[in-house]
């Protein structure tokens, strides 16, 4: 098919209008999940807005250089894999694995940063159960950090293809959406730590 | 639209939907199914099974309250042997809390949303398919495991779930309900949120993005509408119910104190009413859900069975758009009795009233449709007007409880039982009827028996004005829901004769089903070959065999025109019938009649 003389209905590329199908699911996914931790946020404004004084009387205050590193981490991350897509959408191969890589590695470093952080509030005795402080820090945070876990699993499968070549400067849709539901889960982050550990 | 740039058009969606061939492993057909009739079918079986669950647990309910005490017939010597047969109250909160749970997420969800969602948006639009045939067949499976958990819960220590559908803490917590049941239903319900969520996501991408060529919104059947609003509703909103679910599971399993206050909560605690923000900012959302795909398939039989357009379409959309707005600001008309501030209770009873707006516009529009149109009453008519009719009632005593004055009175009473029961039960249960005996030859390639469907229809539509008018009636004599024997107290045993009554009317709604349940699978094996067209009438899926082939539509149809030109007089003059094709192309030379069928066109 090729563009009319008419020039009404603008020429599209079968591949490039199933794409554009997709990311429109991804979109509306991402705004669904967005509610969820809209949510999640409103639980704890209310709760915060219940107790007297924020931490409550009792808790320990909550440290702030460990989540400001991770929250570098994940903003490396974001670079690496914004890097990994402009890089695919030029066709630069090698660069766009290497922005894989770096994302996969420094997503792995912001769990394994977010689990020494829960090993230490829980060593200083901050418990599950020591009222809604502990369950935002550790709930809110969990969740999100699951959400990471999943991201870390997309990267993984978009590895092979990667290196075989498939996912390239014409084929590279998976890539960004995976790269949109990261920036989303950095946002989600970002948001955390000011509301909870900052603020 | 030029015809060449109509064709265009199709070239590139068609490019888009490629035609796979029909799968033939057992497997590929019948369990792991892109298809979305299949799903649709499947969605079907599921909703229908449950409803019968749901529907047994209801008789439980009714026979509890007609004879308190008295050993349940049929049921009690099988299921309940342990307790001898009677209905204990433990046993009892676990039986109208699964009732309400199953009811709204297991059967009324998946029949109107999952199994006709799927059903008529890609045929109705022209599509050969979903966006996203692959989610689609997991947004079913991931359903079938919540509905797994449910079943689960019956077997859970303690029994099943005991804290009501609305599952508030403290009584949702371990403190209130320890025991598996209720957690393996908070875990359902946050599964079946996810399968919802995978399904509107489908239908908001498929409806946006895979429309046939001249199928513009303003052409859309109104089903079609009702689907996409309830969608966009469901993708915003279900995750605010998981997130509360999520929460609760926290507080179950990790002993977490977001909703657990009071003695139990050492260090600060949470807050219990958090969960009745997070569960009513979804849960008024949810209670549209439910009824705008009702409200969009009423609309399109009324006008196809009046045999003429719908009364002022885009009225309808735009009251169905606004009330889809409305509804996510009104939810704290549930908790006028949590200590709201009056100011803001005065707020939401504004907002709440201002609904009757759009659903005024919405009822009128339908009536008339009506108004001197040549109503053929063919079953699925009958249950769209019966269903307008129990809407509209059931409507009217939403008045009473949108206003804070009147619902402090009438909170927690049976009022509001059949308040609920008649807009969001009734009303979708009528439609969800409606829908079956209507899209059943399509569905199924085979005609339902019309003499068991009107006996169907009179026996529901008379046994539910009947029981759920039974509770308008007790409720507004003031007796509280969920009682375990409410003639326990003495103000309420006059109402004894009444509960009775209304439980032997309930009983009989739920034997008239049997009629249903005989004419669904005799008609699956000996009813008769439905025709491609039996209602004849133009919407897309009517121009195709019933049932139609694995991809739908051999060419994708360019549409003409609305999906109710009905009674049209050049085109009758034209074609000798009272009905047109969506995508059929009529040559009109008469001078003028360009105008008639320019209708709804952009």
């Amino acid at each position: 098919m090729s563009p009319t003389a008419s020039g009404v209905i603008p020429y599209r590329p079968t591949q490039a209008r199933g794409d554009d199908t997709a990311w429109l699911g991804m979109v509306i996914f991402l705004g669904s999940w967005a509610m969820m931790f809209a949510a999640l946020f409103f639980a704890y404004g209310v709760l915060r807005l219940r107790q007297p004084s924020w931490p409550p009387p009792g808790t320990l205050a909550l440290p702030v250089l460990l989540p400001a590193l991770n929250t570098i981490v994940l903003a490396l991350n974001a670079v690496a894999l914004q890097g990994a897509l402009l890089a695919a959408r030029r066709g630069e191969l090698p660069w766009m694995r290497l922005g894989l890589v770096l994302g996969l590695i420094l997503g792995a470093a912001f769990v394994g940063g977010q689990l020494l952080l829960w090993t230490r509030l829980f060593r200083e005795g901050l418990a599950f159960e020591d009222g809604s402080l502990a369950a935002v820090v550790y709930g809110l945070t969990g969740f999100h950090a699951l959400h990471v876990v999943v991201g870390l699993v997309g990267l993984l499968t978009l590895l092979p293809p990667a290196l075989a070549g498939t996912l390239n400067a014409a084929r590279h849709n998976r890539l960004r959406l995976w790269v949109m539901y990261w920036h989303f889960v950095g946002v989600v982050w970002l948001a955390m730590f000011l509301l909870i550990f900052l603020l | 639209m030029t015809a060449q740039e109509a064709a265009l058009s199709r070239q590139a969606i068609e490019a888009l939907q490629p035609i796979h061939p029909p799968p033939a492993s057992f497997f590929r057909k019948y369990i792991w199914s892109t298809d979305h009739k299949v799903i649709a079918k499947q969605y079907l079986w599921a909703g229908l099974l449950f409803l019968l669950v749901g529907g047994t647990l209801a008789m439980m309910i009714r026979w509890q309250w007609a004879f308190p005490g008295r050993p349940v017939p049929i049921l009690g010597p099988t299921v309940l042997k342990s307790s001898g047969g009677v209905i204990g109250p433990a046993l009892y909160m676990q039986i109208f809390t699964m009732h309400g749970l199953i009811m709204i997420f297991f059967a009324i969800t998946p029949i109107l949303i999952g199994a006709f969602g799927n059903f008529t948006i890609p045929l109705l639009i022209g599509a050969r398919d979903m966006a996203f045939p692959w989610l689609n067949a997991l947004s079913f499976w991931v359903f079938a495991l919540s509905q797994l958990l449910v079943i689960g819960a019956f077997f859970g220590d303690l029994g099943a779930a005991g804290a009501g559908w609305t599952t508030y803490p403290p009584l949702a917590t371990n403190i209130g309900t320890p025991g598996t049941g209720q957690t393996l239903m908070v875990a359902a319900v946050f599964v079946t949120g996810v399968a919802s969520i995978m399904g509107g996501i489908n239908y908001v991408t498929t409806t946006i993005r895979l429309r046939a060529p001249g199928m513009t919104y303003m052409r859309m059947p109104l089903t079609v509408w009702g689907q996409f609003l309830t969608a966009i509703l469901n993708v915003l909103f279900v995750p605010v119910l998981g997130s509360a679910a999520l929460l609760l599971l926290m507080d179950r399993l990790m002993g977490t104190q977001f909703f657990i206050a009071g003695a139990a909560a050492v260090k600060g605690g949470g807050d219990p009413i958090l969960f009745q923000h997070l569960f009513w900012i979804f849960g008024h959302p949810e209670v549209y859900i439910l009824i705008l795909p009702a409200w969009g398939i009423i609309a399109d039989l009324l006008a196809f069975f009046s045999r003429k357009p719908a009364n002022w379409y885009r009225g309808t959309v735009l009251a169905m758009s606004a009330v889809t707005i409305l509804s996510a600001v009104v939810y704290g008309h549930h908790m006028f009795q949590t200590g709201m501030n009056p100011l803001l209770g005065q707020g939401f009873t504004t907002l709440t009233l201002i609904i009757s707006i759009p659903a005024e516009v919405l009822f009128l529009n339908w009536l008339r449709t009506i108004y001197k149109g040549s109503v053929r009453l063919t079953v699925p008519m009958l249950f769209a007007l019966g269903m307008v009719f129990v809407f509209g009632f059931g409507g009217l005593t939403g008045l009473y409880l949108g206003a804070a004055a009147p619902d402090i009175y009438l909170h927690d009473t049976m009022f509001v039982v059949g308040h609920f029961h008649f807009t969001m039960a009734a009303a979708s249960f009528l439609a969800s009827f409606a829908a079956i005996y209507f899209w059943y030859p399509k569905m199924f390639g085979r005609l339902t028996n019309t003499r068991l469907g009107q006996a169907h229809f009179w026996i529901s539509v008379v046994g539910i004005t009947l029981v759920f008018g039974g509770q308008l009636l007790v409720g507004y004599a003031g007796q509280n829901r969920r009682l375990w024997n409410p003639f326990e107290y003495d103000l309420f045993k006059p109402l004894q004769p009444l509960n009775r009554w209304t439980s032997y009317a309930g009983f009989a709604l739920f034997a008239g089903q049997l009629l249903f349940i005989w004419n669904f699978f005799r008609s699956m094996v000996k009813g008769e070959k439905a025709p491609a067209n039996p209602w004849q009438l133009g919407t897309l899926e009517w121009s195709v065999a019933s049932p139609p082939p694995h991809h739908n539509y051999d060419a994708i149809p360019i549409v003409q025109r609305g999906p109710h030109e009905l009674s049209d007089p050049v085109l009758k003059a034209k074609l000798g019938r009272d009905w047109v094709g969506q995508a059929e192309e009529v040559p009109l030379g008469a001078p003028g009649a360009a105008q008639v069928t320019a209708r709804g066109a952009p």
